[in-house]
């Protein structure tokens, strides 16, 4: 029967040529316009794909297998130990007390939101460290400083702990934070495709979590974030922290660490708002940026985390 | 490959969960067979998706190589043109009007970021794409009756999705395409959670405690050795769920699969959307 034959030919050396071309346009900055609709129409995938899809976000020295897995113990250590505080079930007395004055304002409906997060932290560190994933720097709840200030307090997100819009922002950071930190060595655990398939599965419970605490800031006044819990633009703005009053330079200073790249419209070498048969009346760059989510290499997030870690990470 | 016994026409709901069906079902896993998933409605193509390409006239059929990354990504194309198709014909619905503006705000913005998906590997996979699908109007109709009925089809799309995507992922040899295939499958779990935190606040609670259906325990494995992992499915197992719901006149068919060990799978727990 005709449907079983393969409607895939071989890739065409003239087509590959005036890829790369096109490619190296891009990369020059050549106008796009109005030709753009031509050229996607004659791209072909393994160059398309493959020519700008290397973006500085997803490079860094590639880690093995259980670097990575050591690496993302750290991570899911540092969030369950966050999410403990903030319930106020840490092991670490000093830690929930800091987070006391603040636990009494985060709204009724989103305690089992954070309560079924703060499960799913602890599930990760178990499954990490039951496939093998070492916790060199025995980190325990006393490993951190919620601050961002390592070990004095005093950081720029002190403002966590009297401050639930805060609050939220910090989840919604480090969910956030989670997300692009899986993206990011998914190829360094290609070779062990067990490995990888988990690590996507835990990448993407990261990617619900930071949708329903977008949701829950929303909802909580923060007017700038979309209900779809998608990001939308980059940098500092990509936080959404409208509803944040005076954040410290420092803070602002993270999140657009954390948010760094997000902007980005370029994926595989196309640029996304140029494609055809977008729906009408959307704001194109808004949608593009929010239709695709970012890596980061692992220097980036350990240059974002370190401030709450009270040992060194590298 | 009809004649050699190894096809299995798979051509209505109902046929999917007979059990002498699912035996043979999985009988063709065993030996690499082709499973065709037919239309349950075979019906001209409708406005919500003509079918253009060539040899799609009519419902046409789609064979996919999963055994290369080209066959992978147009996999990918195939579940994005059915969420755009769904979330194109939502907003242009009766039942639209009966979403309050939240969900409005994110029925409109899922059928950007879906359409963005389609267009995105169409244009990339150029002459490598396969072909447009051909959809049913009475079943496409069928999953728009009422706000809560496009809300809970809303949620089955987005879960297969984030299934379909990391279970596929292990099966790409390119790092780029895998990078790729990971900056689409965490905007289609935040498309996930969203849904399902509308749904949560509209009462539904099959399968989840309140207030924890974002990611609830009915797709994040809460007990044994997978604990706090989300679900992901085998492109068979993916195909399986979307012939069954009858939204497909186009046949789509694994003519080779993926080169790789399957794993188990841990699907959402809708069988269709």
């Amino acid at each position: 029967m005709e449907q079983t034959q393969t409607i895939l030919g071989t890739i065409e050396p003239d087509i590959t040529k005036r890829l790369v071309s096109r490619r190296e346009a891009i990369l020059k900055g050549a106008a796009i316009g109005s030709s753009v609709a031509a050229g996607l129409a004659m791209m072909s995938a393994p160059i398309a794909l493959a020519a700008l899809s290397r973006e500085a976000f997803g490079q860094g020295t590639p880690l093995s297998v259980q670097q990575v897995i050591d690496f993302a113990l750290k991570l899911e250590i540092f969030e369950n130990e966050f999410y403990k505080a903030v319930l106020g079930i840490s092991s670490v007395a000093a830690q929930n007390t800091a987070f006391a004055a603040v636990r009494a304002m985060v709204p009724a409906a989103a305690i089992p939101a954070i309560q079924q997060i703060q499960k799913h932290e602890v599930e990760h560190v178990a499954f990490l460290m039951a496939n093998g994933a070492v916790n060199s720097l025995n980190l325990n709840g006393s490993s951190f400083d919620f601050t961002g200030g390592r070990g004095t307090g005093t950081g720029p997100f002190a403002q966590a702990t009297v401050d639930v819009n805060f609050l939220l922002l910090v989840a919604q950071g480090a969910e956030d934070t989670g997300v692009r930190a899986y993206k990011g060595q998914a190829p360094n655990l290609m070779t062990n495709p067990a490995v990888l398939e988990a690590a996507l599965r835990i990448h993407s419970v990261e990617a619900r979590h930071a949708s329903k605490i977008r949701r829950l800031r929303r909802m909580t006044g923060a007017s700038n974030i979309k209900y779809s819990g998608t990001i939308t633009g980059g940098g500092a703005a990509a936080a959404g922290a409208g509803n944040i009053s005076n954040p410290s330079a420092g803070a602002v200073t993270a999140l657009g660490m954390i948010y760094a790249g997000e902007d980005n419209v370029m994926q595989g070498g196309l640029d996304v708002t140029q494609l055809p048969n977008l729906p009408s009346g959307i704001d194109k760059t808004a949608a593009a940026t929010e239709a695709f989510d970012e890596p980061l290499s692992a220097a980036a997030v350990v240059a974002i985390v370190q401030p709450f870690f009270i040992p060194s990470l590298s | 490959m009809s004649d050699d016994g190894r096809t299995l026409l798979v051509s209505s709901t109902e046929q999917l969960w007979k059990s002498s069906t699912r035996r043979s079902f999985l009988k063709m896993l065993g030996v690499g067979g082709t499973i065709v998933l037919a239309p349950a409605l075979f019906e001209a193509c409708d406005g919500y998706s003509p079918a253009t390409a060539p040899g799609m006239g009519g419902g046409g059929s789609a064979s996919l190589n999963l055994s290369d990354d080209i066959g992978i990504l147009n996999y990918a194309y195939a579940l994005e043109q059915l969420e755009a198709a769904f979330y194109t014909a939502v907003v242009a619905s009766a039942a639209f009007g009966s979403l309050n503006a939240d969900q409005q705000e994110v029925m409109s913005d899922l059928r950007s970021h879906e359409v963005i998906h389609r267009e995105f590997l169409k244009a990339a996979l150029g002459q490598k794409a396969i072909g447009t699908l051909a959809f049913s109007t009475t079943a496409v109709a069928s999953t728009l009756t009422s706000g809560a009925v496009i809300l809970k089809n809303a949620e089955a799309f987005e879960d297969l999705g984030v299934s379909a995507y990391n279970g596929a992922g292990k099966y790409l040899k390119s790092a780029d395409y895998l990078t790729l295939a990971g900056k689409i499958v965490s905007v289609e779990a935040r498309h996930a959670a969203a849904i399902r935190d509308i749904r949560d606040a509209a009462g539904v609670t099959g399968g989840t405690a309140a207030g924890t259906r974002f990611a609830g325990d009915d797709v994040v494995a809460s007990s044994g050795a997978t604990a706090g992992l989300d679900v992901k499915l085998e492109p068979s197992s993916v195909l399986g769920r979307v012939g069954s719901t009858g939204l497909l006149t186009t046949m789509v068919t694994i003519g080779a699969s993926p080169s790789g060990s399957a794993t188990p799978d841990a699907g959402p727990p809708s069988p269709t959307p």
